[in-house]
């Protein structure tokens, strides 16, 4: 058994390498996610029904579909709608549209928990649109929404080793090569898991900063 | 594609509907358990569960799926691809059931319980006929918006081979060349699962509810 | 202490939520260093008043004037753009019920937010001028405090700091200390009374009866939203014109709780 670790310490690098990837993968379409959620959510409010419609379409129809089928259907699927996307670009792209869609309810929700009256202050104070959501909408948003948001990240990473599946170099993908060629398969998948659990530690820590700059404002 | 290629999907139906039922039911009471013993707070044991839940909770399925399959034969215990993705499931989601279990655990009326124990309750009976009905209450939710995010999760059984509805669709695809319609297919056989899942999630929601506010 | 030139200048304003009217044919003026209470039973249309004079809420008839300038209709006769609108607003304060501070900046960063941001005036300035009245309502040493650990009635000053740190041309109070604990409520009218002696023009909604009596210029009864009388407080109260008028004086004839209010009111 140690001796199947001192393997795996070996084959550190790839190890490595695919941890980056993942996080760059999560990263990068978390980020993405939420930016897209700021504009599926104010489509999920539209006062406009076909909108409005329209939003909410596609955030129950997201919520409906396992995202290893819609991963599938980027890489697999649209090249027979003449789409040809190579590995990398479908799992950032599958990543970042699923979650999007969950980033979208998020907002929404914590949108609907937002007091009133310190927003109407800010129009009766003069601030329009713009400046009254940059200055006085956005931040109490995020520290609310905080705690919800780093679970969705926490889902984006265990999301994220479903690429393996197309051949993405991410950790899963990068344990599996070595066990499959060295025959280590548990200290191989042990260290991975082991690794997964250290990134979602790093988000809970960062979720709980959050929330102790969100208490101090409570 | 065929109508044969629809029943193949349609069987690969029958399997993840299987095999997430399996799960489910297997899942719920061990779930169940390792909330009483982290709740119960027995020295040592609840810390390992403690951990073992947190690092559950952060693993992806497939990773723990291959592990499964890989390693077990290795140390003696042989395992097919339906077996491994029974387990892989069933500690996948009694680790979050754990957590759902554990809130309703947490946040129960301490003096609920001292009003059983005053009446000379003995605690089988206190948690058979006043804990439980009241967690199981407040824990649905929960539990059923695990289940829907169990039948999401499923389509990595296909990387071990077992054929559910993503593995019939995928290889369909590959031999027709048109991997688009099978795809459709499966999405129209998962929406309708997740669906009533997550409505019948919404209906207990509001029932419990109207049910506080009459209160 | 009334100067002759009008600051406020409602006219023919009325409002409708759906099928139910809420205000109707609003007429009434305030000259500069005027304090109007408004007052009237709930559900009298007192709050949608309030706000349809900075246009929170739209009126569906009737001008409402501020300084000559309309407010929400240009000179071409078309509704305000945002900016306009927002520009006119920085003219008039307002204090609001549940205090309507902004929970992730410190007391100091509220008052110099809309000063900064939107009259666009220089920090070092517009600082010392927050710092002042940090000062005049009490509560200098919590300028770098989150609202979130203020009491009620600090909330509340801090509030009226904020909207007096805009230097606006007028006031408008919408029920200021209905939300806090009675034993809060004292130092919120002080500062406000001061406010009315130092000759700032204001619009208050409360139900601060005893207050009301001693602080207004002129009170303005509402009832199911329209102007039923409009008379010095100490004509008012003693002798009211109206039945409406009478019933509702007689209904509040026993609130000698809020003359305790100058008593109980200190800095805390």
């Amino acid at each position: 058994m140690i001796h199947d670790f001192g393997i795996v310490w070996d084959e550190r690098s790839l190890l490595l390498s695919g941890l980056a990837n993942t996080t760059i993968l999560s990263v990068l379409s978390a980020a993405a996610a939420l930016l897209l959620g700021f504009v599926v959510t104010p489509a999920l409010m539209s006062k406009r029904r076909p909108v409005a419609w329209a939003a909410r379409g596609f955030v129950d129809g997201m919520r409906c579909v396992p995202f290893l089928l819609f991963a599938y259907i980027i890489y697999y699927g649209l090249p027979s709608l003449g789409v040809r996307l190579d590995n990398w670009t479908s799992g950032l792209l599958a990543l970042t549209i699923y979650n999007a869609a969950y980033m979208a309810e998020i907002l929404r929700g914590a949108w609907a928990a937002q007091p009133r009256e310190p927003i109407e202050a800010g129009t009766a104070f003069g601030f329009s649109e713009v400046r009254l959501f940059r200055r006085l909408i956005l931040l109490p948003l995020l520290l609310a929404a905080g705690p919800v948001i780093g679970n969705q990240m926490i889902q984006i990473i265990k999301d994220s080793a479903f690429l393996t599946i197309i051949a993405l170099p991410e950790l899963t993908h990068a344990a599996s090569s070595i066990q499959s060629r060295h025959y280590v398969p548990f200290a191989a998948f042990i260290t991975a898991v082991f690794l997964y659990w250290g990134l979602c530690l790093v988000i809970e820590v960062g979720v709980s900063s959050i929330g102790r700059v969100a208490d101090a404002r409570r | 594609m065929t109508a044969g290629d629809v029943l193949a999907i349609l069987r690969g139906a029958v399997v993840t509907v299987t095999l997430s039922l399996v799960g489910i039911l297997i899942g719920l009471p061990i779930g169940l358990g390792l909330a009483l013993l982290r709740w119960a707070n027995v020295p040592v044991v609840a810390k390992i569960v403690a951990v073992y839940v947190s690092v559950l909770r952060a693993t992806p399925l497939v990773t723990l799926l291959l592990l499964l399959f890989f390693a077990l034969p290795n140390i003696g215990i042989p395992v097919n691809p339906v077996s491994a993705a029974i387990l892989a499931l069933v500690m996948n989601t009694s680790a979050f059931n754990c957590e759902v279990w554990r809130a309703a655990l947490v946040n129960f009326p301490k003096d609920q319980y001292e009003a059983a124990q005053s009446v000379g309750m003995r605690a089988g009976l206190r948690f058979r006929r006043i804990v439980l009905p009241q967690i199981v209450r407040v824990s649905l939710p929960g539990l059923v918006n695990e289940m829907s995010l169990l039948i999401k999760v499923t389509p990595v059984l296909a990387v071990v081979g077992v054929v559910d509805i993503t593995r019939a669709a995928v290889r369909i695809g590959a031999q027709t060349y048109e991997p688009l319609p099978p795809f459709l297919v499966a999405i129209a056989l998962y929406a309708p699962i997740v669906f009533v899942l997550v409505s019948l999630q919404r209906w207990i929601e509001r029932r419990q509810s109207i049910a506080e506010a009459a209160a | 202490m009334a100067d002759g030139s009008k600051v406020l200048d409602v006219a023919g304003v009325s409002k409708r939520f759906g099928d139910l009217g809420v205000l109707s044919d609003i007429s009434f003026q305030v000259d500069k260093g005027e304090t109007v209470c408004v007052l009237g039973p709930s559900g009298s249309g007192k709050s949608t008043l309030l706000r349809c004079i900075n246009w929170l809420e739209r009126p569906d008839a009737g001008q409402v004037y501020l300084n000559g300038t309309q407010v929400g209709i240009n000179g071409a006769g078309v509704v305000m753009n945002d900016r306009d609108l927002s520009q006119t607003r920085t003219r008039i304060g307002m204090v609001f019920q549940h205090f309507a501070l902004w929970p992730h900046l410190t007391v100091l960063q509220n008052l110099m937010e809309a000063p900064i941001q939107v009259q666009r005036r220089p920090k070092a300035e517009v600082r010392d001028e927050a710092l002042a009245l940090l000062s005049k309502v009490g509560l200098l040493e919590k300028q770098n405090a989150f609202p979130a650990k203020l009491s009620g009635g600090q909330k509340q000053r801090v509030g009226i700091a904020r909207a007096l740190a805009m230097r606006p041309d007028l006031l408008l109070f919408d029920e200021p200390t209905s939300a806090l604990d009675p034993e809060l409520v004292g130092e919120v009218l002080l500062v406000m009374r001061d406010l009315a002696r130092e000759g700032r023009t204001m619009v208050i909604v409360t139900h601060e009866m005893a207050f009301a009596r001693e602080a207004a210029t002129r009170i303005l009864f509402l009832d199911r939203g329209r102007v039923i009388e409009t008379a010095a407080p100490d004509r008012f109260f003693a002798h009211p014109e109206t039945e409406r008028a009478r019933q509702f004086v007689q209904r509040y004839a026993g609130d000698t709780g809020g003359l305790q209010w100058q008593r109980l009111g200190k800095r805390s």
